[in-house]
């Protein structure tokens, strides 16, 4: 289709299904060779199947590239390596690190479970950690590269599994700080918050508990209406990434995109936003804090998540 | 000295020394009681030593509080579980928890070991996740506590220690879902990046990394003093004992920097710039597109790290 990524090699993890797959094949269309890797789970990280990675690669190559699978699993340091290898050695080198991969257990933290936690983090952040870290100093070497990773708007909050957002808030600042590291050897370094439909996404009974809010004049219906419009197939935004691992992107780094079919927007860093000095010389004295609260400065526009339901008992 | 948190008991990780240790004592002033939790390894977290812990405990109860001390690793579900067990056994129940421990191995992404990247995940994000995992279903079930995190202000990226920034954004990012999930059951959950001399901040390998920068002029003498001139720990230690108190009941989900100096509140992250489309009509997004868009996009952009020389192709 287009030639914006032509004798590039990139590498792509959870690409045998939805979003990792609509990025690897949009990637190919632009003229790239892929490495596919997927271990072929479930959406929990159960099971394991050859099938999804080997089809993104036959898909692959019919855009006239070269593709080829791994299956291993993003969580192993040497499955990491063996990956990221398999680019050298099949290609010549690895240009593009696309991190993709990503699986889901959720639960409220009263009921999470030491593994349930274990494996999330485990998947998403360290699997980030391990391609990054085998990748970095090829890329270093060459002064070039494009690794684009995968977070989501739970990085930010939310409830039911944040283990899930604990993950991504450290793919977050792991984006953050690699692009300050690596930047000047000509990498770039940024994330996106994709949304679309998934098997992780795709869940009926969250659209139908729109509806009824929307039914009650609870939520205005353009938000169904958006959210029908955003919850279709990857490949409606996975451009967005291929334009990143472009060269076109080479001066954006360091940076968080909400990615989507209708949207694409740029988050801004955490900053401080209302300051107050210590009044004393000496250490900071409850009152002090209590009149840098009382008099509304420091939580100035701020809104409780999830303030008290009933009395708070003392 | 005063009864702000009188007859409220706290668990404080990494009690041993530095932060945790003034949070320990500065929550002890005020009248809790407190479970003492230290391994009493390095900076790099290795070793152990129940030194440390022990020495708080005997601070705590001159203030004439009740006290004990836990020498377990947060980094272990299980320890973390008697940490939090030893606080209900000995007090009573648990009111406040203060995730303080934290462990520091610092190298650039292209040298950074597995292991170095293990530990300082584990240490921080896991051992975080522990307490108050443990915690929060009996703050849950009497409706009420206090969870303080510790992160940093490395949380929005930082040079030479990625492990220890993608820690602190996970502990983030933990701290608003907790806040979240736990809000509606009166407990509250808030993270500070405090700024104090600390073995971690001001140990004699980092100024002596900060003298050479002097000596090889990429810092000026005035710079070492402003980067040196940093209270200690007891300076800040009032804020989260502030966010402890039953007065900072409305506050939770909100991340403040704390130091001797100044008292901050973090905003998190917030689309900045956004570009809208009509996909009925423009179907997929194209590469051409995209590039269209990306100057309005990138309206107020600083790069962090450009390229140093021309990008090799």
């Amino acid at each position: 289709m287009g030639d914006k990524l032509k004798g590039r090699n990139a590498v792509v993890t959870g690409a045998g299904r939805g979003i990792g797959k609509a990025v690897a094949v949009a990637l190919a269309e632009e003229g790239a060779n892929v490495v596919a890797c997927d271990l072929g789970v479930a959406v929990d990280g159960s099971g394991t199947d050859q099938s999804p990675a080997s089809e993104t690669v036959a898909e692959c190559k019919k855009h006239g590239v070269k593709a080829i699978a791994q299956f291993g699993n993003v969580a192993s340091f040497s499955d990491a390596e063996a990956a990221v290898k398999a680019c050298v050695d099949n290609f010549g080198r690895i240009d593009i690190l696309c991190n993709i991969a990503g699986i889901d257990k959720p639960k409220m933290i009263w009921n999470m479970s030491e593994g349930e936690w274990d494996q999330v983090i485990a998947v998403h952040l360290k699997g980030t950690f391990n391609f990054m870290r085998q990748a970095a100093p090829l890329m270093r070497e060459q002064k070039y590269g494009r690794i684009i990773n995968c977070t989501s708007e739970a990085w930010l909050g939310g409830v039911t599994h944040l283990n899930y957002g604990a993950a991504k808030g450290g793919i977050v600042t792991l984006t953050w700080g690699a692009a300050q590291e690596l930047g000047p050897s000509g990498i770039t370094v940024n994330a996106i918050c994709p949304r679309a439909k998934t098997r992780m996404t795709d869940d009926p009974k969250v659209r139908e508990m729109v509806v009824k809010r929307v039914e009650k004049g609870l939520m205005d219906p353009s938000v169904l209406k958006r959210m029908d419009r955003e919850m279709v197939d990857p490949s409606g935004f996975a451009k967005v990434v291929a334009f990143l691992a472009s060269d076109d992107a080479a001066l954006i780094n360091g940076q968080v995109f909400l990615t989507t079919a209708l949207t694409v927007a740029r988050y801004s860093k955490p900053e401080t936003v209302a300051q107050v000095e210590n009044p004393s010389e000496g250490p900071w004295t409850l009152e002090a804090i209590k009149s840098a609260f009382s008099a509304d400065k420091l939580l100035k526009g701020y809104v409780n998540p999830a303030p008290p339901k009933p009395e708070e008992k003392k | 000295m005063a009864d702000r948190l009188k007859g409220r008991n706290a668990v404080v990780t990494g009690a041993g020394s530095g932060i945790g240790k003034a949070v320990a004592l500065a929550l002890a002033a005020e009248g809790a009681n407190i479970v003492v939790c230290d391994l009493g390894g390095g900076v790099d977290g290795k070793g152990a030593s129940t030194s440390l812990a022990d020495a708080t405990v005997d601070e705590c109860k001159k203030l004439g509080v009740q006290a004990v001390p836990q020498y377990g690793s947060v980094a272990d579900f299980k320890a973390a579980e008697a940490m939090i067990q030893a606080c209900v056994s000995n007090f009573g129940r648990i009111d406040i928890l203060v995730n303080v421990a934290g462990i520091d191995r610092a190298r650039m992404i292209w040298n950074l070991s597995e292991e170095d990247w293990d530990v300082v995940i584990a240490v921080h994000l896991k051992g975080t996740f522990n307490t108050i995992r443990h915690a929060a279903p009996l703050m849950r079930e009497q409706k009420y506590g206090r969870i303080i995190n510790t992160i940093s202000e490395a949380f929005v990226g930082t040079v030479g220690h990625v492990n220890y920034g993608a820690a602190k954004g996970g502990i983030t990012s933990l701290t608003y879902a907790v806040a979240w999930e736990l809000g509606r059951y009166g407990v509250t959950c808030n993270a500070i990046c405090p700024r104090a001399a600390t073995r971690m901040t001001m140990g004699p390998d980092v100024l002596a990394g900060y003298k050479k920068r002097v000596e090889s002029g990429l810092w000026t003498k005035e710079k070492y003093d402003e980067v040196t001139h940093v209270a200690t720990a007891d300076y800040l230690a009032a804020i989260p004992a502030y966010l402890a108190t039953d007065k900072a009941g409305h506050i939770n989900g909100c991340i403040f920097g704390a130091a001797g100096a100044f008292f901050s509140y973090w905003a998190p992250s917030k689309e900045t710039a956004i570009y809208n489309r009509d996909w009925d009509t423009y179907g997929k997004w194209t590469i051409d597109e995209v590039e269209k868009c990306v100057p309005n996009l990138l309206k107020g952009y600083v790069n962090p790290a450009p390229p140093e020389e021309k990008e090799k192709k």
